[in-house]
């Protein structure tokens, strides 16, 4: 299983909308990261991710997510995450991740 | 036949990240076996996973195995997942703190989840002779 990740541009709402589709762990972690660069390069602004197809996240793809927070954090920009499955919920909440994106339903 | 012998498995990984994701498919066809719920299931593969990718990550070079050995008893399951890389920290691993986004560094994290997620947990690491996770799951109750 791979990772696909599709990206919008929200002209209205001024942030980025990501899908994340598939598994992010140490084979595909870097794919993400690049992608986030990439992203952020262009805009730094908020990024809202889309995470009903992400099937499983380890502390590698974690690591991404916090890497491209600290950057948006400069801005004073912010990672939403929502259509968070069970068990990335309870990775975030174990974690304490909870607490620095922000978790929408 | 003695009844008091464990079931075994043993595989033996590439140090490649791509291979990961077999050790997860593993350890979800045998906890499925045994009988843990789906909650179980997902706790021991994201801590299987964390593990592997610490024995990769610490690991010698891409041409180098790294060994997991399953052991099934009846009311619990215990993984080892041994390398012979070069050893990482184990002791004083906090619950990270993010509210200090700059000063915190993502290492670690792996070790604290596996410890979150399994009921016992045991690392040793030595400098040259690599590093042995040993996590198990019970059946039942949990958390």
């Amino acid at each position: 299983m791979s990772l696909k990740i599709i990206k919008n541009y929200d002209e209205e709402q001024n942030q980025w909308k990501i899908d994340l589709i598939g598994e992010v762990d140490i084979y595909t972690a870097g794919q993400l990261k690049e992608a986030f660069i990439k992203i952020i390069e262009e805009r730094k602004e908020s990024i809202k991710i889309n995470a009903e197809g992400l099937e499983y996240i380890d502390s590698t793809g974690l690591g991404v997510l916090i890497g491209a927070l600290k950057r948006l954090k400069q801005e004073n920009k912010d990672i939403i995450i929502y259509n968070v499955k069970a068990s990335i919920k309870k990775l975030l909440n174990i974690t304490g991740l909870d607490k620095i994106f922000i978790i929408e339903g | 036949m003695n009844k008091t012998n464990s079931d075994q498995i043993q595989l033996s990984i590439p140090n490649k990240p791509e291979y990961v994701s077999v050790a997860r498919l593993t350890v979800t066809a045998i906890a499925n076996r045994m009988g843990f719920d789906i909650e179980g299931i997902e706790d021991i593969k994201v801590a299987i996973a964390e593990a592997c990718t610490n024995a990769i990550t610490h690991g010698k070079n891409e041409n180098d195995n790294f060994s997991v050995n399953f052991i099934m008893d009846e009311e619990k399951l215990t993984i080892t997942v041994c390398d012979h890389g070069m050893g990482c920290i184990v002791n004083n691993i906090k619950k990270p703190d993010f509210n200090h986004l700059n000063q915190e560094k993502e290492g670690g994290l792996g070790i604290f989840i596996i410890r979150s997620l399994m009921d016992d947990v045991q690392i040793t690491s030595n400098h040259g002779i690599g590093t042995t996770i040993t996590m198990t799951k019970y059946m039942g109750d949990g958390y």
